[in-house]
């Protein structure tokens, strides 16, 4: 087991070393010139000079990435061209709101597809799972930007029930007044549409992979076992078949949940949520090197160690694996 | 579980209905600031919350964009090349101190030793600055007198000494001392003018407040009087113009700081309490021409096509009359500075008149065509097929279009040209660093002041990197506009940015092509005094008085039980 870990850790490290290589390549030979964004084009020749000696882009490309990946060493990200602000601060602010949002849509989507997905292929060639079924390729197809302002449209202008977007209530919050309950349930209020329309959008990914792999489990011999045994239908699905059909989800929600941090750009976008993904665009949009970079080897980072994690609850949930 | 929806829903029915006293100005934005630090914000979203806290010593008249006096007593005394200006009393920043000479000689001193990117191209031509004594300043000037001094380096805003003194000497010690100073965290800018910073609530909002002293309310600008009448702004944000247009009919939101699309308008106008504005843009769109390659280094051809190109249907059709044709660079709605005698080719034309005129214009400069119709140069070779670059149509679906049209317009004449959608960085790259390129499509933001006639056409422009990226060389029109730089009397510079203008549209490095207007709307039943201006309705802003104080709405608590419903849905499942 420790010998395995060791190796997978090696591995992460080298993966890790030519994604930053990668990364830092690629955002150089975009077109554009991040100096273009920074400075003002009606600066003086030699104030431009200046500027751009001064954010280290006068360098070569190979000097630059050495003192990238030393300060990286460093723990030091570098501080973002845009903002002026270290790039580690403007990830941190943004990260809890994504966190938030994305991440509790995730596992409300694999909890749902679980608790569907077994359902379905528990009651395979009905109508229940025909409808379920399209239902959630239906939703799952849907384009978000279309089917988010639709909603907003029907639930917070004619209806009036949610926020027409962003987090809070800035009216409410600068009242200064509202107690810790209200703040909390202005939040919870602004999440809701968003969440639901994320949700619905994406639960029928896990609810297909959930029902695949319960089907072969299905076909397993220990199944009849069990029923032979005169167990009840709802421990042989729930105890012995879901069970076991188990492992495939769990790798999928390790990986969905350390992509979730990423956010998404265009949910982002058309509910006004203040998260990581509109950043990590606009950063890139705006050659903002130091800002996007970071973020990607941020999210490859943890996308790595959310894969090393699944392996090793792997070995918890079937005790056949060993390393 | 059900007792726990159970007092959840107590709780909810004891969330506090905010009661709102005071009267914001509630202004929907697509951003938050990047940073408060004056000396690094150059985004429209840092500016327009940041640009509250500055004063200058002179300001611009709305309406009429004329200079006028502010923290200044009134225009400089020049002597040789020496400018002193007297300064008012009792200007005060908010901690109680006094605005004096030492911050503007401070600020002065700032913007040359570190040359900071924003502000030093209006500075360039200053020796130095003095204070005499607390209240009177000296501007030592390299040569003599410049437009741009006025126009510009005066219009500056002034940071507090107290305030960025210890900062300053901090940064220079370090290896970067102008990087040190832009990454400077600003966290409560100080002000002077008639907002101060309350609070930023990252993502979400951010507050400023009225100040009650502010030493300019109640003067009179044209027979406006000068606020703030209401106790603070509160910039919100919105991600798509969607939601800002929904927010603004909803009565969430005051005003929209951005253009919006045509497309808004006539929903918006259904709603009673929302009044849309179209005001004139700053700025142009423009085709271009690589001059230093063949067939765009004649003339002729570029008169051609410039026949060719039908602005009023441009106009018309693609920005649905939210605009006018360009027949010059300067917009009409910078009244003072706009010709609108210029040479207009083809104005008013038919297609086939259009197609006529540009034959005979060719035809007489020795062109011809071939049996299949393809222009031939004087010598008989045949002219070769050529890309416009333009912006992609997500970037800009009004360039994109036009320049398909400009391609079978070409077309018409024997010219194989192919309108290329190309993304922004890519033809920057292409044009501005590498120069290697036919033509393109693109546009400009202007400030009020025509300097731009100056630097765009001008030979000293046409390195990589610089203005002039098509080549056009022309010693008679540089002497022109070198002299429009140097000439402080208005009415003669006025003469010669006319002189100018002309001179462009006579020799065509660009077609211009049009001025977009600036559509905007606000809800007409909160404030009162909105008035339209060279780009938008936002200069309005400070003069605004409010009507009545809002009732604040009920908030639904729906909202949240649907949540609860969602989250518990497989619970409930499970019970089955």
């Amino acid at each position: 087991m420790y010998r395995y870990l060791l190796h997978r850790i090696l591995q992460i490290a080298i993966t890790m070393f030519l994604l930053i290589a990668m990364v830092f390549i690629l955002f150089r030979v975009m077109p554009g010139d991040p100096a273009s964004m920074v400075l003002d084009p009606k600066m003086p020749p030699e104030a431009k000079a200046l500027m751009k000696k001064q954010l280290g882009l006068d360098e070569p490309i190979y000097s630059q990435f050495i003192i990238y990946m030393k300060n990286l060493l460093h723990g030091d990200l570098g501080r973002s061209f845009y903002y002026g602000r270290p790039v580690y601060d403007v990830i941190m602010e943004r990260l809890p709101n994504t966190i938030l949002l994305f991440t509790s849509a995730t596992i409300i989507s694999w909890g749902l597809g679980y608790a569907l997905g077994k359902r379905i292929a528990w009651r395979r060639g009905t109508r229940f799972e025909h409808a379920l079924t399209f239902m959630g390729l239906l939703f799952y197809s849907v384009f978000l930007p279309w089917f988010g302002l639709i909603m907003i449209w029907i639930f917070s202008y004619r209806l009036g029930l949610f926020p027409l977007g962003g987090m809070i209530t800035p009216e409410l919050w600068t009242a200064g007044g509202a107690g810790i309950i209200a703040l909390v349930l202005d939040v919870l209020h602004h999440l809701a549409l968003p969440l639901f329309v994320l949700t619905l959008l994406s639960f029928a990914g896990a609810m297909l992979l959930m029902r695949s792999s319960m089907l072969e489990t299905l076909r397993e011999d220990y199944i009849l076992t069990a029923r032979a045994k005169g167990l009840s239908e709802k421990v042989v699905r729930d105890k012995h078949a879901a069970r076991n059909a188990l492992l495939p989800m769990v790798t999928a929600l390790a990986l969905s949940l350390s992509f979730s941090m990423s956010g998404g750009v265009l949910t982002e976008t058309v509910f006004s949520w203040p998260g990581l993904g509109k950043e990590i665009v606009s950063a890139t949009l705006n050659y903002d090197y130091p800002l996007a970079q970071a973020a990607f080897i941020f999210l490859a980072a943890i996308v790595l160690m959310a894969n090393l994690v699944a392996d090793i609850i792997y070995a918890y949930l079937d005790p056949r694996i060993r390393y | 579980m059900k007792s726990l929806v159970f007092i959840l829903l107590i709780a909810l029915s004891f969330s506090p209905v905010y009661a709102q006293e005071k009267v914001y100005l509630r202004i929907g934005g697509q951003d938050e600031p990047k940073t408060l630090n004056i000396f690094k914000a150059g985004d429209k979203w840092s500016i327009e919350v940041i640009g509250w806290f500055f004063e200058s010593l002179y300001t611009r008249e709305p309406l009429t964009h004329k200079v006028i006096p502010w923290v200044a007593e009134d225009y400089p005394e020049f002597s040789d090349n020496v400018a002193t200006i007297k300064i008012r009393k009792g200007i005060t920043w908010n901690d109680g101190t006094p605005l004096t000479a030492h911050d503007v000689k401070f600020t002065a001193d700032v913007i040359l030793d570190f040359q900071i990117p924003r502000f030093y191209s209006d500075w360039e031509f200053v020796e130095k600055v003095e204070a005499v004594d607390d209240y009177t300043v000296k501007f030592y000037l390299k040569e003599g007198c410049t437009p741009l001094f006025l126009e510009g380096t005066l219009l500056s805003p002034i940071v507090q000494r107290n305030e960025w003194l210890p900062v300053v000497e901090e940064a220079k010690k370090k290896e970067n001392p102008l990087k040190s100073l832009l990454e400077h965290q600003v966290e409560r800018p100080r002000s002077a003018g008639p907002f101060v910073f309350s609070e930023w609530v990252k993502g979400s909002y951010v507050k400023i407040d009225a100040r009650k002293d502010y030493w300019a309310k109640g003067k009179l600008i044209q027979g406006r009087e000068i606020g703030p009448f209401y106790d603070g702004i509160l910039f919100k944000i919105y991600g798509t113009t969607d939601a800002a247009v929904l927010a603004l009919k909803k009565g969430e939101i005051d005003y929209i700081s951005w253009t919006i699309d045509p497309g808004f308008v006539a929903e918006l106008s259904k709603e009673e309490s929302v009044t849309v504005t179209k005001s004139p843009g700053n700025g142009f769109y423009y085709l271009a021409f690589n001059v230093r390659k063949k067939p765009f280094s004649d003339l002729a051809f570029r008169q051609a096509v410039a026949y060719l190109v039908d602005k009023e249907f441009i106009v018309s059709r693609i920005l649905q009359n939210y605009g006018e044709p360009a027949y010059t660079i300067v917009p009409p709605g910078n009244s003072f500075w706009h010709n609108n005698q210029t040479p207009r080719l083809g104005a008013g034309l038919s297609k086939e008149e259009r197609i006529a005129k540009a034959r005979d214009v060719l035809k007489s400069a020795g062109y011809s065509w071939d049996s299949a119709g393809n222009l031939l140069y004087p010598d008989g070779s045949r002219v070769e097929p050529f890309d416009i670059l333009t912006p992609p149509a997500d970037y800009d679906p009004l360039r994109a279009m036009s320049g398909m049209l400009i391609q079978e317009w070409l077309r018409e004449i024997g010219v194989q040209a192919t309108a290329k959608p190309t993304s922004f960085a890519t033809i920057v790259q292409k044009v501005n660093t590498e120069q290697d390129f036919d033509a393109y499509i693109l546009g400009w933001i202007l400030g009020v002041d025509p300097d731009y006639m100056r630097v765009f056409f001008h030979t000293n422009q046409t390195m990589p990197e610089g203005y002039n990226p098509m080549g056009y060389s022309n010693p008679t029109y540089d002497a022109l506009v070198d002299a429009s730089a140097r000439e402080c009397d208005v009415e003669k510079r006025k003469e010669l940015i006319f002189k100018a203008q002309e001179m462009i549209m006579q020799e065509l490095p660009y077609v211009p092509l049009y001025f977009r207007d600036e559509i905007e709307a606000y809800n007409s039943a909160t404030f009162t005094g909105w008035f339209e201006d060279l780009g938008g309705i936002g200069g309005s802003i400070i003069y605004l008085k409010p009507l009545s104080s809002e009732k604040p709405e009920k908030k639904g608590i729906c909202g949240p039980i649907i949540l609860l419903l969602t989250a518990t849905l497989p619970l409930l499942l499970r019970r089955r």
